[in-house]
C-alpha cells in the first residue's frame, strides 16, 4: 500500500505526534521544555512587552495602618468614609477606588479596635467587590465568618483581613486585573493619608509627621505602578494626574528638596508644608468619595 | 488513500502542536505557590505577592519589580521557581537597574541546584528591586514560566 519512504515519513511523523501528546498530557505541574522543532515562531510582540517592563508590588492598606498606628496615631470618630450606600459608585474607576477607602477605613478601625465600625467596612467591602465581581474572595476559608467570630480580637482580625488581602491579590492575578490591584491601592492610600493627616492636624504628634512623609515616597511606584496598567482603562489617566497633582507639590516642596534619600535619617514636614499637602489629599479623598 | 492518512497526521500534529503551547503559558499554579509562601512567612503577616510571567527569549533579560518598603518595619521575601523550567538567578537591590552602582543585599546565584524555594529577611531599608536574571534560550520560543515573590512584615 505505501511506499518504503512513504512509509518511513509516516513512521517519523507519528513518532514525534506521539511525543507531543505526551507533553500535552501532562498533568498541570512545572512546565517542561518543549519538544525543540525546526521551525522558527517569533515571540509575539505582547510577550515582549510584558518581560520588558520594570513592574510594581504595592504594600497593603493594613501594613500602612499599621506603620500609623506604631507611630503613636490615635483613633479619631468620624474621620473615616460616612457613605453608607456604595451602590452610587457606578464605574469600575469609583468602585475600585472606594473598594480601596473602605479597605483603609477597615485596617484603621481594626487596629483601635472599633468592632463595630470594623464590621460595617468589612460589609461596605463585601458589597462593593461584589459589584465588581470578586466577592468570591470573600468566601474564601470562611473569611467572613471567621471575622465576625473573632470581633474584639484585634490580632485575629488583623490576620483575617492580611489574609482577605491575599486572596484578592490572587484572584485579581488569576483573572489577569492587576489594574485594580492598582486603583484599589491608590484608594487605600490616598484615604490613609487623608486620616493620618487630619488626626496630624489634631495633635501634632512628631512621630505622625515623620511617617506621613515617608508615606509620601511611596506616591511615585503608585503613579508607575498606574501607568503599567494605563492601557487596561482609559479611566486610569485621570487618576494618574489626580495622583500626579499631589506628587508635584511635595517634590516642590524643601523639606524635600533637601533631603538626602540615601540617609537612614527620617523626613518630617515644616507645619506648612503639611498643611499644604493635606489640603490637596483632602481634595482628592473628597473626589474619591463623592464619586 | 495515502494522502488522506498523510494529511490527517499532519493535521493532527498541527492540533497537538497549538495545544501543548497553550497550556505551557498556562502552567502555573498560583494557588500552590501562594499556599507554599504563605507556610515560609512564619509569624511576618502577609503584606503583598508578585507572580511573574517569564518568556525564555534568544537575549539575556533582566526583568525588575519594584517593592516600596518602610524604614523600621521588619520584613521577610518568599521565592518560589518551582514553574521555571530553566534556572533564573534572583538578585534583590536596594537600587534600581537604572542606578550607575549598585550592589546586592540578597542573591540567589550561590544557591544549591535544584533550590526552588528561598526566603529572605531584609535590612532596614527604604526600597527594594527584585531583578530576575534571565538567561537566553532560542531553542523554544514558546517556552516561559511563572516565578512569585510573597513579601511579610512584622
Amino acid at each position: 500500500m505505501f511506499s518504503t519512504k512513504n512509509l518511513l515519513v509516516i513512521k517519523s511523523t507519528l513518532f514525534v505526534a506521539s511525543a507531543m501528546l505526551f507533553v500535552a498530557c501532562g498533568n498541570g505541574e512545572a512546565p517542561k521544555e518543549e519538544a525543540a522543532t525546526t521551525e522558527v515562531v517569533k515571540t509575539d510582540s505582547a510577550a515582549t512587552e510584558e518581560v520588558s517592563e520594570t513592574s510594581y508590588s504595592l504594600p497593603s492598606p493594613l501594613q500602612i495602618a499599621s506603620i500609623f498606628k506604631k507611630s503613636g496615631m490615635k483613633y479619631k470618630a468620624d474621620l473615616t468614609s460616612q457613605v453608607k450606600d456604595p451602590s452610587k459608585y457606578t464605574t469600575n474607576l469609583n468602585k475600585s477606588l472606594n473598594l480601596g477607602v473602605y479597605s483603609a477605613d477597615l485596617s484603621y478601625c481594626v487596629l483601635n479596635k472599633q468592632s463595630q465600625e470594623a464590621m460595617r467596612y468589612m460589609k461596605l467591602c463585601r458589597a462593593l467587590a461584589d459589584n465588581l465581581g470578586m466577592g468570591s474572595v470573600f468566601d474564601e476559608s470562611n473569611l467572613t465568618k471567621r471575622f465576625e467570630k473573632n470581633l474584639g480580637n484585634e490580632d485575629s482580625l488583623a490576620y483575617i483581613i492580611a489574609e482577605l488581602q491575599m486572596v484578592t491579590d490572587m484572584y485579581l492575578d488569576e483573572n489577569d486585573q492587576q489594574q485594580t490591584t492598582s486603583i484599589v491601592f491608590a484608594g487605600a492610600w490616598t484615604e490613609s493619608m487623608y486620616v493620618g493627616s487630619k488626626v496630624y492636624e489634631k495633635g501634632k504628634e512628631k512621630g505622625l509627621n515623620t511617617k506621613l512623609a515617608e508615606q509620601m515616597n511611596i506616591l511615585g511606584s503608585i503613579v508607575n505602578a498606574l501607568k503599567a496598567v494605563e492601557k487596561k482603562d482609559p479611566a486610569i489617566t485621570g487618576l494618574i494626574a489626580d495622583m500626579n497633582s499631589i506628587k508635584d507639590i511635595y517634590e516642590a516642596m524643601p523639606s524635600v528638596k533637601n533631603n538626602n534619600p540615601d540617609s537612614d535619617k527620617p523626613m518630617s514636614f515644616t507645619e506648612e508644608e503639611l498643611s499644604q499637602l493635606t489640603k490637596k489629599i483632602e481634595e482628592l479623598r473628597a473626589k474619591f468619595v463623592n464619586g | 488513500m495515502k494522502k488522506i492518512v498523510f494529511i490527517s497526521l499532519i493535521a493532527g500534529l498541527v492540533i497537538t502542536y497549538g495545544f501543548t503551547t497553550t497550556q505551557t503559558m498556562d502552567s502555573c499554579d498560583k494557588k500552590n505557590l501562594t499556599a507554599s509562601c504563605k507556610k515560609k512567612l512564619d509569624e511576618f503577616k502577609y503584606d503583598s505577592q508578585k507572580f511573574s510571567k517569564i518568556n525564555f527569549q534568544e537575549r539575556d533579560q533582566k526583568l525588575e519589580v519594584e517593592v516600596p518598603v518602610f524604614l523600621g518595619e521588619k520584613y521577610r521575601m518568599v521565592f518560589n521557581t518551582s514553574y521555571l523550567p530553566k534556572n533564573v538567578v534572583i538578585n534583590v537591590y536596594t537600587k534600581s537597574k537604572e542606578a550607575k552602582k549598585r550592589e546586592p543585599i540578597f542573591t540567589t546565584k550561590d544557591a544549591p541546584e535544584g533550590t526552588k524555594e528561598f526566603v529572605f529577611d531584609a535590612p532596614h531599608i527604604r526600597n527594594m528591586f527584585i531583578d530576575y536574571d534571565v538567561p537566553i534560550d532560542g531553542s523554544n520560543p514558546k517556552l516561559s514560566g511563572c516565578v512569585v515573590f510573597m513579601v511579610g512584615y512584622k
